[in-house]
């Protein structure tokens, strides 16, 4: 498996490569000048010009590229140029709380999404199954910033139970954290609990057929050791697919999320970084968010061994 | 003779502490408490002298202070500056700094920090080219600070008292940082705790802070100022419905731009109290005049003959607007209605008559704007629709604000009008707010880059005039050339609401939240 997984890593090199020419080349491309949102609109062409000057994007393309590569041969994802920190900093101060709300929000969608896939399953065409659907369909067609709103008007401004926004973080104060990120969280889990029941549903009705189901069941296993153990096993992989995927969305953030919220979050700081061409930040940043979506669509598929023993990294059988 | 120019300011101000008798100066109401702040726009950076947004200025002005500043009218008044005189060749200016003013890190200010932060704004700072007419500037002792032109200039205090990009007073160890990343130390009422870029920022009382004496209030950025409350924690809450909902439940104790439509609903809540800022900026839209057919004045002025203003503000603003010629508002110094005739005619039957004399055959009239900013998206829509009416194919293009700012800027076949907002110029005065439409900005494009001879003739005047009504005659030329060649279309002059709940005494509305002589009480 350690060999895989460095293999996987290896694998991952050109296309990180690939990431950091195709973004560092789109910000060549895009209209919009980072000078111009620095010196604000009494700066005059001169001043402008020596804004570029300073920030080095007075120079060719090719002696720019050059510089952005060796500096990220040395690590460095270079300096933001309205933060005016490094882009590692920037990124890793903002993770914490991207991080912990996505893994709130993944909590939040797996119990809901698998009960309700299941319970949808094996109630085939019932009217619970048509409720599953119906709750399905809405989150996945609800905007969740109209749904975020609507919660921070039920449970903030009329029950007071919730505050508007905000972000504690986790370790000073657990509860305050709690309070501070369920309405994100929430917000975030409603589109993604629909996915996951659907596929859930769908992938649990196809296992329900299955021979082995059919065997467990005559030979007189209980519903719940046979729902339970035996179909919910191969039900994992295709969920945990999907899990992975999911993850990888709550982590890059949701920009309209945290602006909603106030959360100082990945998702914001790389949206107001393309609002406002901060080259180096929309480079560093969609360059590690692409690093951790890789090492974390390794670690998925690592797992898959854990569910189906059939998958073996090492060659054997 | 050397001459003390502010003279008059401060005899104003001996002679109001004496009418006013026992009139003490400002008082909390109560010390104490943590107040919290929900603003709109995020601050990137509180480096006063490198950045320009609104969103650094509201935050920052309240830990820095200048030499001089603008009061509640936007005049200039003295702040570290205990006095300025001017030599009688107007060639030199002499402040004699405050003394005993502590900077947050417990320094005692002298010239040797007021000649570093200077230094440091001429090579960094972004109104830089404000100082180019400046030949030298020298500290002769520890408590003054000379500067010297290389030929007068009257408008040179006006100049230096903005509050665009303040040249705020810094210790010396921190002013060689490099551009947005010099630490906070300033020497106002309020210190830096924590700022987290784009998500907060937490200030606490300077307890070292030495009052302005000679004012009894608060004025405008400077005066007299108190730090009532231990704290104040300011919050980016860009999402408009979640400011509302923090200001409702009491999480924000005062926020900026309440909506229109939340103002009608929360009219009945005796727990909030609107704080509405009149003539917050000018809506304009700017012509290209090198491009088809907005090089033609014919069809400008059909333009302008149209134009229905009260609808197009009432879009642009949600109703929170006031009609207004030009580029200054009533009440202000330079304020004038000349050129009244040309504006809100709403005559379509005119437009036409103009179109037909200037030859339009149906060429597109592109206008340019963005949905970063609503009002001007809003503006730029019923703007389009109104021009339509009269035969006229105009069309929206909308990209967002860096990329349109760029396009105003680099591609003039791009766009005929192009949509924007004055806020910090019109109030900054007669110079700044007709200084985009002269060399070197020109924003309407002139054919060849060769500027309107007039409208600079008199801008030049308005920078010169040896007295204030020369400047102001200038002035009143300047704005009857601006309309008659309809160099922009200013729509009027759009309100914003702040709001507080109504627990918190002294907040005032000005162009930025002050912090100081605000108290919660209870």
């Amino acid at each position: 498996m350690g060999r895989y997984a460095l293999k996987r890593l290896v694998q991952a090199v050109p296309i990180l490569f690939l990431v950091s020419l195709i973004s560092f080349g789109i910000m060549q491309l895009i209209p919009g000048d980072p000078a111009i949102i620095i010196g604000g609109p009494n700066a005059t062409p001169a001043e402008l010009d020596l804004i570029r000057k300073n920030l080095g994007l007075d120079q060719p393309f090719h002696v720019q590229l050059w510089i952005y590569y060796s500096n990220l041969a040395q690590g460095d994802l270079g300096r933001s140029l309205l933060l005016g920190k490094p882009v590692l900093d920037s990124t890793l101060e903002r993770l914490t709380p991207s991080v912990t709300i996505s893994l709130y929000s993944l909590v939040i969608t797996l119990f809901f999404g698998i009960l309700f896939g299941v319970v949808a399953a094996l109630r085939q065409n019932s009217w619970v199954d048509q409720v599953v659907s119906v709750i399905a369909l809405i989150g996945v067609s609800l905007p969740n910033f109209w749904f975020g709103l609507m919660m921070m008007v039920l449970f903030s401004v009329h029950l007071g139970w919730l505050p508007t926004g905000g972000y504690v973080p986790m370790f000073d104060d657990f509860w305050g954290w709690f309070r501070s990120a369920t309405m994100p969280a929430v917000s975030l889990a409603l589109l993604q609990i629909g996915l996951l029941a659907r596929i859930t549903r769908s992938t649990m009705i196809e296992v329900l057929r299955q021979d082995y189901v059919r065997t467990a069941r005559a030979k007189g296993l209980s519903e719940w050791m046979v729902i339970g153990k035996h179909a919910m096993a191969n039900v994992a992989i295709p969920v945990v697919t999907v899990i992975g995927l999911i993850f990888s969305v709550l982590i890059s953030g949701s920009v309209v999320i945290e602006t909603i919220f106030s959360v100082p979050g990945i998702g914001s700081l790389l949206g107001n970084a393309i609002l406002r061409r901060d080259y180096p930040m929309i480079q560093g940043g969609l360059l590690f968010v692409a690093s951790a979506l890789l090492v974390l669509n390794i670690l998925v598929d690592l797992t898959y061994a854990l569910f189906d023993p059939r998958v073996r990294y090492d060659g054997g059988r | 003779m050397i001459r003390n120019i502010f003279a008059t300011t401060t005899a104003a101000i001996a002679l109001l502490a004496l009418s006013s008798g026992a009139q003490a100066q400002y008082q909390c109401a109560r010390k104490g408490g943590d107040l919290v702040f929900g603003q709109e726009a995020k601050a990137n950076s509180l480096d006063q002298h490198t950045s320009s947004t609104i969103s650094t200025r509201n935050v920052a002005m309240n830990m820095y202070e200048s030499l001089m500043t603008r009061d509640e009218n936007f005049s200039p008044i003295p702040e570290l500056a205990e006095s300025v005189t001017e030599s009688p060749d107007r060639l030199s200016y002499t402040f004699k700094l405050r003394q005993g003013i502590k900077f947050h890190n417990g320094k005692t200010m002298t010239s040797d920090d007021v000649m570093a932060s200077f230094d440091r704004y001429m090579k960094v700072g972004i109104d830089r080219s404000i100082f180019s007419i400046v030949a030298k500037y020298e500290a002769p002792d520890a408590s003054t600070f000379k500067m010297t032109l290389k030929q007068p200039q009257p408008t040179f205090i006006e100049n230096l008292s903005s509050f665009s990009v303040p040249v705020v007073i810094v210790p010396r160890e921190i002013a060689d940082a490099p551009a947005m990343q010099m630490p906070v130390i300033g020497t106002g009422p309020f210190q830096l705790v924590e700022f987290v870029a784009d998500s907060s920022v937490k200030m606490k009382r300077f307890d070292g802070y030495v009052p302005d004496a000679r004012y009894k209030d608060i004025d405008g950025f400077g005066g007299y100022k108190v730090a009532c409350v231990d704290t104040v924690t300011v919050k980016f809450v860009v999402e408009p419905g979640a400011r509302v909902a923090g200001l409702e439940t009491g999480e924000l104790h005062a926020i900026e731009d309440l909506p229109t439509k939340s103002q009608e609903r929360l009219k009945t809540n005796k727990n909030i109290v609107f704080k509405p800022l009149k003539n917050f900026w000018v809506q304009i839209a700017i012509p290209n005049l090198s491009l088809p057919p907005t090089d033609n004045l014919k069809v400008r002025q059909a333009v302008m003959a149209v134009l229905d203003m009260d609808e197009i503000m009432d879009a642009a603003s949600d109703g929170a607007y006031a009609l207004n010629v030009g580029l200054q508002y009533p009440g202000q110094a330079f304020y004038t209605d000349v050129g009244k005739e040309t504006y809100n005619q709403k005559n379509p039957a005119k437009a036409k008559q103009l179109l037909a004399e200037g030859g339009y055959k149906g060429e597109k009239i592109t206008l340019l704007t963005n949905r970063d900013y609503p009002s001007m998206y809003n503006a730029a829509v019923v703007m389009a629709e109104q021009l339509k009416a009269v035969g006229m194919n105009a069309e929206l293009k909308v990209i967002d604000w860096p990329a349109s700012v760029q396009m105003q800027e680099k591609d003039d076949k791009a766009w005929n009008f192009f949509f924007t907002g004055y806020g910090t110029n019109t109030a900054l005065g007669g110079v700044a707010a007709m200084r985009f439409h002269a060399p070197p900005f020109n924003t309407y494009r002139p054919k060849n880059n060769e500027p309107d001879a007039d409208f600079v003739a008199a801008f030049n005047d308005i920078t010169n005039g040896v007295t204030l009504a020369d400047r102001q005659k200038a002035f009143v030329r300047a704005q009857a050339r601006f309309m008659d060649q309809v160099l922009g279309v200013p729509f009027g002059s759009l309100t914003k609401v702040q709001a507080v709940r109504s627990n918190v005494d002294g907040f005032r509305p000005f162009r930025i939240p002050r912090f100081s002589n605000v108290s919660i009480t209870n």
